[in-house]
Order: C-alpha cells, then structure tokens, then sequence
C-alpha cells in the first residue's frame, strides 16, 4: 500500500490504540472526537491529493529505495526539483485546507536524520544509516504519517540538560538493555501528535559531553505502551462542539498540537538513530530545523485563503473599489509572495549532501522563516481592518437562526446587496478562524514559534553570512583596500 | 474511440494557478468532443500528450513524455490556441 487514500488513513488511524487525553477525560476514540476530527480531514488531504490529477504532480515522488510511487510527505529528496516541489506542495496544501496539514515535521525529520545517521556512520563506524534505511522504506511502503518530536520541556532554560533539577525535563536514557534502552520525558507542542502512525524523536538542542545521555534519537509506533497524549487547547475550540457550523469558520478542516509523554518507553535497538553521539545533536537539530524553516511555505497557502477571505468581505461589504482597500490587499499579497519567494530561494539554492540527500541553503531558510515570524501577522491585521470591527462583535449562529431575533441579524447585518447575510457572516468566521480563533495557533501563533522562535533564525542568519567578504567589498570601493577586482 | 485522437492528460501541482486548471480542461473537452478523448498519461497508448500548467513556469517534468507528441498549455489564451490546433487536425 504505497499510496494510502484518505479513507485507508482515516481506517488505519482507528487501528491504533492511543492512550489520549483533553479536557481532564481519556478520549477514547480520537477520530470521531468532534474537536479533533478536523485535525484528522487536513491530514487525510494530504492522501487524498496523491490520487487526484490535478495535484498528484506536487503530492508524490519516486522512492530512490525502491523505484515505487510514495507520497512526497514520505520521500528523501533527490533532487533540488524535489526541494521546489516540496515548498510548491506546502503552499498548496495549506490553501486547500486553510490550516496546518501537519505532516511536513515527519517529512523533514526524515531527511535530516537520512544525512545525520550517514555522518555518524562516517565517523564512528555505527549501522544508524542502513537502520534509517530500512525504517524509511517501512514509512514509504505503508505510507504513514510521522510525527516529528523535537521540542523538550525544558525546564529551567538557563541549565544544560544534565544541570536540570529534574533531568525529565529533557528527554533521556534511563537503562540500556540487551534489546534496546528505555527512555523517559516529554515532547511538547507536537503538531499532529494523535493523528500520526509513528512518533520520531529528535533531540532539541546542541548538546555537550555531559548531556550523552540525552542525544537520543528513534522512532517507535505512535501507540507504544507507556505513551501518552494530552491535548493543547486552541482558541474557540468547543465550537466544535456547537449546533451548526457557522461559527467555526472553517467548516472541515483544522489543526491540533499535544504533548507526548514518554513514561518509561522502550525503544528496540533497530529504531535507534542516534545513542549519545552528542557530536551530532547540533547537526540533527540544524538539519531538521532548516528543512522545516522551508516547510512554512504552508502558511503562504492560509495566506493565499486569508486575502480571498479580505476581498470577498470587501466586495460583501461594497467597498471593493476604495483605493485603500485595494491597497491594502496588494501589500498582503506583496507580503505573502514575498513568504514564498524565500522558502522557493532557499530550495533552488539547494545542494546535495554525502548522504545523497538534497539539503536546502540554510541562511536562506532561516531568512525565510525569520520572514515567517512577521508576515502573517501583518497580514492578519490587514485582514481584520479590512473585515471591519463586526468581525469580533458578530452574535453566534444560534441567534442568527433564532424565531425571535433572527430576523433582526438578518436584516441589520446585510451588506451589498445582492450577497445574503448568511454568507457575509460565514466570511467574516472564517477571517476570525484563521486570524484569532483556532486556526491562529497554526497562522500565527506556530509561524512565530515552530521551527524555532525568531531569536533562533537571527542567530543563524549572523553565522551563515560571510561578514569578511562584506567588509572587503566596502574597504575595496573605497580606497582602504587594494587588490586585483575590476578596474 | 475510434477516430479520436487519445490525449494522455498531465497536470502540473497546482501551488498558484493563474487560471482554474479543471475548468479549462473542462472547456477542451466540450469544445473537441468527437474529435479527442483524455486518457491516463500512463497510458501506454496515447497518441500525444498534454500538459496543463497553472502558470508559465510550467515546472512538470517532462522526460517521461520524450518522444511523443506533446502540448503544454500554461495559460487560457494557450488554451485557446490548443483548442484551435486540434480544430484544424
């Protein structure tokens, strides 16, 4: 089954047997739970594209293992084609659902560890990358959905991991076995966490010789015993739980973060991708990173939703030709195609690695998620002044369907005319989903903080520029300098 | 079939359309009805084939297709002038 469609994911999900909680209460059946089904429909876009026409051309890739069809969410990149591909699949995806589809952080965890397992091979003489190998081609073949877990707890931020009051905080080896190691912490904010088949962990920071015991990497089987889900809360989510849909904005689609509690878990040898080789917890960290700092291409695609949202409310609203409104939406499509430039620039500048993989230029990337960390902001605000202030005040869908004051909504809140009332109320929900309602942690609240908070690119972006040769340009141009550039 | 010519159909991704991609093939297939018909671009026996790309960066690989008689239309007025050259035969 290298290409599972979105009803064999949907049935290969209710085959596991995740131990989930939200709101206080195990959830038993995670697939039909009404907060985290919507969740669920983004992933399974990510299936569905992969069989129709009109996307299979971004949607899959060939397996350089096997020669087969896979979806392009499980493929090692071959080519910097296939980096292009990658941030075009992104951008795409994310229109089509308006949210997070939540399966890039496997995709790149994936290709950082196909370079970092060869590298460590190279120098320690280990077996990690035929393991890896043998693991991705189980990926491809079953086509599954992996979530990628690198964020630590963390504790006490100014304390290296082994200087931890409760060395939990980070997630480490607590017993080597003849058959694996045991290991025991937690990883937060886990996009997609209770809708992924496998959970691949990575460590979260470069680590020093004291902290071998927490430069572990693995993957295990997302309802391995001892593992455990508690579920992040977004803004209005229990309007999931509401009569109607109005109000949720985006009727199928969303996303979902958890933390994953790791109690005691047992990991086989065979899945082990790095056993403190602490040397190698930066390059995993950065390779993972930068790929996923590409990965944000994703939110130029809510962007593409967001400014069809903003003209569609300005038109419902009749004031489609004042000039600065017309403005306003070029400077949010300059803003969103300026997102997409950079994640494009840091996949066309790519190179190919030992390993054989494809790796993004990293300054690039870092540039583009740096941008990420602002754009969408900007281009939220742009929304909101452009949907007006009834985007906040708006009364629920219940009152809109009321006998007593259904009427009043009706007639009070009716734009152009020619648009219904209904339909400017759903506009101006689906503006408020992506700019402050659930879907604000992924456009907004994610686009700040996942691959890294801002201060993390701007420290890359200081270590990936050649200073020297800047400095040595100015000192030419001005006389300071003499060597043998153009006269 | 018979007197149609077979057209394996290939689609770019679709990241950032400047036209609807379906919309358009759509269009071609009423418009030449009875004179071709859309098969799977795997399709072995295809006479030719087309490539509808949603902008003129056209970024579909095209070496599976080496050798065979290939469209690619990367906007509505190539579209148009698809549609006329099938017209003509």
């Amino acid at each position: 089954m290298a290409l599972m469609d979105a009803k064999q994911y949907e049935a290969s999900l209710r085959r596991l047997k995740l131990k989930v909680y939200m709101f206080g209460k195990r959830v038993e059946n995670p697939v039909d739970d009404l907060i985290i089904r919507p969740s669920m429909n983004a992933v399974a876009v990510t299936y569905e594209c992969a069989h129709r026409p009109e996307y299979e051309d971004l949607m899959t890739a060939t397996s350089h293992l096997t020669g087969k069809k896979i979806n392009r969410f499980t493929h090692i990149h071959q080519s910097v084609q296939d980096l292009v591909k990658k941030t075009k699949m992104g951008r795409l995806l994310g229109s089509l659902t308006g949210c997070c589809f939540q399966r890039c952080v496997g995709m790149d965890s994936l290709n950082a560890l196909s370079m970092t397992t060869y590298d460590i091979d190279r120098k320690y003489g280990t077996g990690y990358y035929q393991r890896f190998l043998k693991y991705l081609k189980y990926v491809q073949e079953n086509d599954l959905t992996c979530v990628g877990a690198m964020t630590d707890t963390k504790g006490d931020r100014s304390k290296a991991p082994h200087e931890q009051e409760d060395p939990d905080m980070f997630l480490h080896v607590v017993k080597e076995r003849d058959d694996g190691i045991v290991v025991r912490g937690a990883k937060d904010h886990q996009t997609g966490a209770v809708n992924s088949h496998e959970i691949i962990v990575m460590p979260t920071l470069t680590m020093r010789e004291p902290d071998k015991d927490f430069a572990v990497s693995f993957a295990i089987p997302a309802d391995t015993e001892g593992i455990t889900y508690i579920m992040g809360r977004q803004s209005c989510d229990t309007r999931k739980l509401e009569k109607g849909n109005m109000d949720r904005g985006n009727l199928r689609y969303g996303g979902h973060e958890a933390l994953i509690i790791f109690d005691d878990v047992f990991v086989p040898w065979e899945r082990v991708f790095m056993y403190k080789e602490w040397d190698f917890s930066g390059q995993l960290v950065e390779q993972f990173a930068s790929y996923h700092r590409q990965s944000y291409a994703c939110k130029v695609g809510v962007g593409d939703v967001l400014i069809g949202a903003s003209q569609c409310i300005a038109e419902y609203n009749g004031v489609q030709k004042a000039a600065h409104i017309r403005d306003k939406i070029i400077e949010m499509n300059h803003l969103n195609e300026t997102l997409f430039s950079s994640s494009i620039a840091c996949a066309a500048e790519g190179h190919k690695e030992p390993s054989g993989t494809y790796y993004v230029n990293t300054l690039l990337a870092n540039v583009c998620k740096q941008n990420v960390t602002r754009f969408p902001f900007e281009i939220a605000r742009l929304a909101q002044d452009i949907a007006g202030g009834l985007m906040g005040t708006l009364p629920s869908e219940a009152d809109f369907r009321s006998a007593e004051v259904g009427g009043w909504l009706e007639k009070y809140y009716r734009g152009r005319s020619g648009v219904s009332t209904e339909n400017r109320m759903r506009m101006l929900r689906l503006i408020e989903n992506i700019t402050m309602g659930s879907a604000a942690v992924g456009y907004l609240t994610e686009s700040m903080h996942g691959a890294g908070s801002p201060q993390a690119q701007r420290i890359m972006i200081s270590r990936q520029v050649n200073m020297e040769h800047k400095k040595k340009l100015a000192e030419r141009l001005c006389g300071i300098r003499k060597d043998d550039g153009p006269t | 079939m018979m007197g149609r010519l077979r057209i394996g159909l290939k689609y770019c991704g679709g990241c950032n359309p400047r036209y609807d991609r379906g919309q358009a093939v759509a269009s071609i297939k009423k418009r030449l009805e009875g004179r071709i018909a859309f098969v799977s671009y795997e399709n072995p026996n295809t006479q030719g084939i087309l490539v509808v790309t949603g902008c003129a960066t056209a970024c579909v690989d095209l070496t599976p297709f080496k050798g065979r008689p290939l469209w690619v239309v990367t906007s509505l007025k190539e579209v148009e002038q698809f549609v006329e050259t099938m017209r003509k035969g």
